[in-house]
């Protein structure tokens, strides 16, 4: 019994490991850099020499969003520009109370909140006093 | 009876501006688009093009597709990889049973070849594929333009329609995907009946008695094939010294170059073409050894050019733009396919890369992907290539001549059809499988095929290299009997122990 289980053991130390591992389901990375890099297939591996001329504070345009601020960082990550709103908690979004001073438009309310739009037969039956209705 | 009367008056006048307001909305609605600006405009709907307008599509961005030839597919499915399969395929099929069908035990009758059959054939399967590409625009919701595109600005491209007239769209980002054409040989001009690119030689008009063919590429050698079997007598002038272009092991050059020969198909490695003479009935070319030697001259009734494809860029207004060419004409690009101006990007054989239409057609999706959702994938040391004469050729990885040059170590197996089962009923026996592996790690390094399907083959061999499989990997993978795919599992155990087989 006891000289099985370490013949087992032995066996199983000797097991091949496959080179071909399961990594689990793909995803994007949490944060890319997109600042700009030679084409793998490039002859020169290199960047023309007037790119990096043409940008002098950023090599990009999305390097630059990458890193701008605006009320906070613009765009931190993929996935959070990805997600968009509903990638935030109400409260982490702050009050939806106007400041004061400012009033909301009713027509800046969603559609649900406005007014139902009349059909063509309701204005009818509204100017003929009901009396359309019965043409 | 009157306040009713004037809350029904508040009310019409309430619905007169509400059934007004849309009305004003979509008109400044429609004069903020009125230049029609997309999320994407590509210019070529080639397999780069087309590719990348269906995934854009299915993206969900507003795409519009630009072409010009009338057809969809681009040289691909007009007048390159699919016509020339069919074409090799019937040819195939003919000469094998002109040549190679008695001892197999099928005697056939009078065996007659007609050619424009053989052309309608080759149209037919070319029409399936470019319809359904359009039907696939459709579906996808791709716009459609038939015309020549060009820029007029950064975001601008002018379109001269096809059927008269003239539009312009704007695009949010745009995707050059203009592809490549023959490179014309100097001195030789190409006229599509004597002096043919390789799209003349795939409708000519009848089998010519010779043929020569400039450039011992994966066109050229397909070419060569398909009017030798037909019945040409064809010499194949190449100035290196080995066929098969760039990429070819020289083992797999050296073994199809004596299969092809033995096919009957002769070969004048390291010449050089000095100039050519088409004042006669004959095309004449004048030959040269490569460094200097034998002068020599060759008649033919038929000239093929096929000396390597160039990006096409013509007539497309780069010079509106700040997007860069280098020095080959290639569109010049960053790793996420941008170029100089970052909202213009470019895949395909117009840009850096091999001239694959496989390439083409992965970078079409990565670059949709870092337009979406800025994250995209091309691994460019795992591109297979394929050579379609008989037996097929195809390789994927570094080959033998690479890691020499590189100075990396490897260890090599081999394993011959002539020892495959499968083979052996089909008695298709040319060729062999040869893998390279890092000796220390067994990691696959490349693989190369010449033999039988190899083409189909390949696709074992690439998903072993992408997902940096050992040799033991592959060899411990069950294959099914009888199969030539068991040759690829024999050749993965003779790199790292011994085949059984042989």
């Amino acid at each position: 019994m006891f000289a099985t289980r370490i013949l087992r053991q032995a066996a199983q130390h000797a097991e091949r490991t496959p080179s071909i591992k399961f990594l689990g389901k793909r995803s994007i990375p949490s944060s890319v850099d997109h600042s700009r890099a030679p084409h793998p297939a490039s002859p020169t591996h290199s960047l023309p020499e007037s790119w990096k001329q043409s940008s002098p504070s950023s090599t990009s345009f999305s390097a630059y969003r990458d890193h701008a601020q605006q009320f906070g960082p613009l765009r931190k990550t993929i996935k959070s520009s990805d997600a968009g709103i509903g990638d935030h908690s109400g409260a982490e979004l702050g009050s939806v109370k106007p400041p004061s001073g400012i009033a909301f438009d009713r027509n800046e309310l969603p559609a649900r909140f406005r007014r139902a739009p009349l059909s063509v037969l309701e204005i009818e039956a509204v100017e003929s006093g009901g009396a359309a209705l019965f043409a | 009876m009157l306040s009713s009367r004037l809350i029904g008056r508040t009310a019409v006048r309430s619905a007169f501006q509400k059934s007004t307001m849309p009305s004003m909305i979509s008109a400044r609605r429609t004069y903020a688009t009125e230049a029609e600006q997309k999320d994407l405009v590509i210019i070529g709907g080639g397999v780069a093009g087309y590719v990348a307008a269906i995934k854009a599509g299915q993206e969900g961005l507003k795409v519009t597709c630009i072409e010009k030839r009338g057809t969809l597919g681009g040289t691909c499915l007009n007048v390159g990889c699919i016509p020339s399969k069919s074409l090799l395929n019937n040819s195939h099929l003919y000469h094998q049973i002109l040549h190679d069908s008695k001892h197999r035990g099928i005697e056939v009758g009078d065996v007659k070849l007609n050619l424009d059959q053989l052309m309608k054939a080759k149209d037919t399967s070319v029409t399936g594929l470019t319809k359904g590409v359009e039907y696939l625009f459709k579906k996808n919701g791709v716009e459609y333009i038939k015309g020549t595109g060009s820029f007029q600005d950064d975001h601008t491209i002018k379109v001269a329609l096809n059927d008269g007239g003239e539009t312009s769209v704007s695009g949010k980002n745009i995707i050059i995907a203009t592809g490549s054409e023959a490179s014309p040989f100097p001195g030789l001009e190409i006229d599509e009946k004597r002096v043919v690119s390789s799209t003349g030689a795939l409708s000519l008009a009848k089998v010519p008695e010779s043929l020569a063919v400039i450039g011992g590429g994966i066109i050229g050698l397909e070419m060569a094939s398909v009017w030798s079997r037909l019945g040409a007598k064809v010499t194949v002038i190449e100035f290196m010294d080995q066929i098969g272009g760039p990429g070819m092991d020289t083992e797999v050059a050296k073994s199809i170059q004596k299969i092809l020969k033995k096919q009957g198909i002769n070969f004048k490695t390291s010449t050089k073409v000095v100039n050519g003479d088409t004042s006669s009935e004959k095309v004449k070319l004048n030959l040269d050894a490569a460094k200097g030697g034998k002068e020599e001259s060759l008649d033919a009734d038929v000239v093929l050019v096929a000396i390597g494809r160039r990006p096409y860029t013509g007539g497309l207004g780069l010079e509106n733009t700040s997007v860069e060419v280098d020095e080959r004409g290639r569109v010049v690009i960053d790793s996420e396919y941008r170029t100089k101006v970052p909202h213009i990007r470019c895949v395909g054989d117009v840009t850096f890369g091999p001239m694959l239409a496989h390439k083409a057609e992965e970078e079409a999706v990565a670059v949709i992907e870092y337009i979406k959702k800025g994250y995209g994938h091309v691994n460019y040391g795992c591109i297979p290539s394929v050579m379609y004469t008989f037996p097929e050729v195809a390789w994927v990885g570094q080959s033998e001549q690479d890691l020499k040059k590189a100075g990396i170590k490897y260890r090599v197996g081999t394993f011959p059809f002539s020892a495959n089962s499968r083979a052996k009923t089909n008695l298709d026996t040319d060729g062999m499988v040869k893998m390279i592996a890092d000796p220390e790690t067994d990691r696959l390094l490349g693989v190369h095929i010449v033999g039988p399907n190899a083409g189909e083959m390949i696709a074992e061999g690439t998903l072993a290299l992408e997902y940096g499989a050992s040799c033991e990997d592959i060899a411990r993978t069950c294959h099914a009997h009888p199969t030539l795919a068991e040759a690829f599992k024999e050749a993965a155990m003779a790199t790292y122990s011994k085949p059984i087989h042989m």
